[in-house]
């Protein structure tokens, strides 16, 4: 066999070969073309954590992750895996999911105690971070192999909680996306990827305030006229 | 005689009596002594056969419950009655005052007079031993009890897997050191003999029967555990080991003995096979334990508890199962127990699995008096699914039912049954009814629609009008309200945070229901308020009208 051959044998996709197994996991596209070019590798950083500020609940954060979670859910070839909902400050609610291509069936809701509707999000200073049970539960969503994602809706925490959780990414192949209100921009915090989205009008405007391997900046109506991207 | 000039060895085997101690020269057939003779060129092969022996020589001691704490003092388990009671067990302390087993009770307390007294409790030890038992099937599924005090376990073909008889024999040694328990352990081709050589101390396995005439000069006559009468007799004959044996003429022996023993010695020797009996399992793990002291303390009941949990693995992975739940009991002194039941998603027969779930049980549960002693069932034992070990590089992509199952069970043990669920689509027109709660899939199978249920199909069964938007589904947000929440009306439009909304989108009207009396009229809009959340609220047609917030788009 030519060299040629052999190196377009090795080029054959569903050939593994050991020497790529250290290599690092690789990005997966956001779906939205501005936040595609502004990310390093051109997408989501894969087995990791990724911090996201809101000013509120609801300004098209979920939508903002649709396209993500769609393709984590195509992943593989065998059975799916969970897409885990860690104390989330409302139901996902099971129409609007599937219209969104995600089946239901593979959401996991977790909600260790009754939260208050929109908008006011309990404070957990009465609890120390260490035993809040939501992070204790998107840590065991993480590093078990079974989520494919886990999005945890968090107020405080401190630093070693969230390395924590980055560790426990890492260790499961599975995607943190933590949920956090704005004013908790300023703490520092070893997230891979910390964007705080910010709605301007229609639009819904994401800063990049910390991109490892990339360059905080500023991305523009990534969401554009959210009534189109569809719910 | 002589005048015949037969030469004495020539004379027929079945003349001499028991006491005519002519050797049975060498040359003749090896079936004529009692022992054989060491062979010339042993040949080390290796038996078909290699049993492990564990002798107990502690026992009766080990058995009794709340034993541990009181190793310090000189303590001793008696037998017998009256006059004639004899020692049968001591501690090490009780062996540093020459306290010995075997010494009548009055002279043991001769020697130390403080010596505390334990009567023998057969049932204890026999519960012991049958736990030792189920421990031992770990190593091979050819168990044997040798009651009271060994065990026997037929272990070549467990060999490769545990890195040969050595190591498989501290393995098993550490493991009882780590019970509290003291054995001797040693490895022979027959059960017999690994008995005589653990009785005798003698600790080296031997692991070819061509070896084993060598050694029985080394074995005392007490090491075979014949009766006191045949005992003395062979020690009158000038019989103190098993060497000695090989003077004595068989037919004799027998004569004079019994069959019986002559059949132990062929038996030892591997002249004669020795069947054993299996230990018998139970088909579900009943175990319990005492604590050494009644105790409130968490701690000290995760300790027995996690012995129990031990004991559990080695049953079920002796038979490559796995427990569908588990049943403990915490019982105490004056009241009923305590019981705690634990359902798994899937069978488990992993110990350390199962007490991170009983200690998240434990921690919620509060024990009302302290706890004197544990008693862990399992539930069905069903036989585990083997599964094939992933590619590198492939695991993490695709579901692990196991890892999902233990996921499942860990959140629900710290939260709660009902804090963790999944969601599924109801064919439904009003919003409410839509969706429910579902029981999270642990194997989740991919299907070639993407979805699951068509809308479509739903918006035609259902006899309702809907705008619709994106090719028939309908328009609607990710996140649901539990309750609709009422809206203040500003001149028309709905507030919320005190502020009004813009109405972006709609309206939606819904009028179904009515045949179940929860019917609704709405007219659904999206808006959008100040701070760029849009919501899904409805104005209510009926009922006094109103606004509500019913959704959030996110």
């Amino acid at each position: 066999m030519t060299s040629a051959g052999l190196d377009e044998l090795l080029r054959h996709p569903s050939l593994w070969r050991a020497s790529s197994a250290g290599n690092a996991p690789g990005t997966l596209p956001t779906g939205f073309r501005r936040l595609d070019e502004r990310l390093p590798g051109g997408g989501w950083p894969l087995d990791t954590l990724i911090e996201l500020l809101l000013p509120a609940h609801g300004v098209g954060e979920i939508n903002l992750l649709v396209p993500v979670l769609r393709a984590l859910g195509q992943q593989g070839a065998g059975p799916r895996r969970w897409i885990a909902w860690l104390c989330p400050p409302h139901l996902p609610y099971a129409p609007a999911l599937a219209s969104a291509g995600l089946d239901p069936a593979t959401m996991l809701v977790v909600q260790p105690r009754a939260r208050s509707l929109l908008g006011t999000t309990p404070s957990s200073k009465s609890t120390p971070p260490s035993s809040d049970p939501t992070l204790w539960a998107m840590e065991q969503a993480l590093r078990s192999r079974a989520c494919a994602a886990a999005l945890g809706w968090v107020d405080a925490a401190d630093g070693h909680a969230l390395r924590r959780l980055k560790l426990a990414a890492e260790e499961g192949g599975s995607l943190g996306f933590l949920f956090r209100p704005l004013h908790r921009a300023d703490e520092p915090s070893p997230a891979t990827l910390r964007l705080s989205l910010e709605p301007r009008g229609r639009m819904l405007d994401v800063q990049v305030l910390k991109c490892q391997g990339g360059r905080p900046g500023r991305v523009e109506a990534v969401l554009g006229e959210r009534m189109a991207d569809g719910g | 005689m002589a005048d015949r000039g037969l030469p004495a060895s020539d004379m027929p085997s079945s003349t001499p009596d028991l006491f005519d101690l002519t050797p049975v020269p060498a040359g003749r057939a090896a079936g004529l002594s009692l022992v054989p003779s060491v062979p010339a060129n042993a040949s080390q092969r290796a038996s078909r056969e290699l049993w492990l022996c564990l002798w107990l020589p502690c026992l009766p001691l080990d058995a009794l419950p709340g034993e541990d704490l009181s190793r310090q003092e000189p303590a001793c388990v008696v037998e017998g009655d009256g006059s004639r009671q004899v020692v049968v067990a001591v501690n090490d302390a009780a062996l540093r005052r020459g306290v010995t087993p075997g010494l009548g009770l009055n002279a043991a307390l001769a020697l130390w007079p403080d010596l505390r007294l334990h009567p023998r409790q057969p049932a204890a030890e026999a519960a012991l031993l049958e736990r030792l038992a189920r421990w031992g099937t770990q190593f091979t599924p050819r168990v044997s009890l040798e009651p009271p005090q060994a065990l026997l376990a037929e272990v070549r073909g467990s060999l490769g897997l545990f890195g040969g008889i050595g190591s498989l024999r501290q393995r098993a040694l550490r493991e009882l050191r780590g019970r509290g328990l003291r054995a001797i352990a040693t490895a022979a081709p027959t059960p017999r003999a690994a008995l005589w050589l653990a009785r005798a101390g003698i600790e080296d396995p031997v692991e070819s029967v061509d070896a084993l005439p060598a050694l029985a000069a080394r074995l005392p006559l007490a090491c075979l555990g014949w009766p006191p009468a045949a005992m003395r007799t062979l020690v009158t004959l000038g019989v103190r080991t098993v060497a000695d044996l090989a003077r004595l003429p068989r037919d004799g022996f027998a004569r004079r003995f019994g069959p019986a023993l002559l059949d132990e010695l062929d038996e030892g020797f591997g002249r004669r096979p020795q069947p054993r009996p299996r230990a018998v399992m139970p088909e579900r793990f009943d175990g319990s334990l005492e604590l050494p002291v009644e105790s409130e303390s968490t701690r000290l009941v995760e300790i027995a508890l996690e012995r129990l949990l031990g004991d559990l693995q080695v049953f079920l992975h002796a038979r490559s199962a796995g427990t569908g739940g588990l049943v403990v009991e915490f019982r105490h002194r004056a009241r009923p127990a305590t019981r705690l039941r634990l359902g798994l998603a899937r069978p488990s027969g992993d110990a350390r699995h199962l007490l991170a779930l009983l200690r998240e049980r434990l921690a919620r549960t509060r024990l009302p008096a302290p706890v004197a002693s544990l008693r862990l069932r399992s539930t069905t034992v069903m036989p585990l699914e083997l599964r094939a070990g992933a590619l590198p590089g492939e695991e993490a992509r695709d579901a692990d039912p196991e890892a999902a199952a233990r996921l499942l069970e860990r959140l629900r043990a710290r939260l709660g049954g009902d804090a963790v669920f999944s969601v599924c689509l109801v064919p439904e027109h009003r919003p409410e009814f839509a969706w429910r709660v579902a029981e999270p899939s642990l194997e989740k199978k991919r299907e070639k629609g993407t979805l699951p249920l068509s809308v479509e199909a739903v918006a035609t069964e259902a006899p309702a009008t809907s705008i619709t938007e994106k090719g028939g589904a309908p328009f609607r947000p990710l996140w649901m309200l539990a309750e609709p929440q009422p809206l203040m009306d500003c001149g028309g439009l709905p507030c919320h945070g005190g502020q009004p909304l813009r109405l972006a989108g709609g309206p939606e009207r819904i009028e179904t229901g009515w045949w179940d009396g929860r019917d609704v009229r709405r007219d659904y809009y999206v808006a959008t308020d100040r701070g760029g959340v849009r919501l899904w609220v409805y104005r209510q047609r009926d009922r006094g009208g109103g606004w509500w917030l019913h959704g959030v788009f996110g």
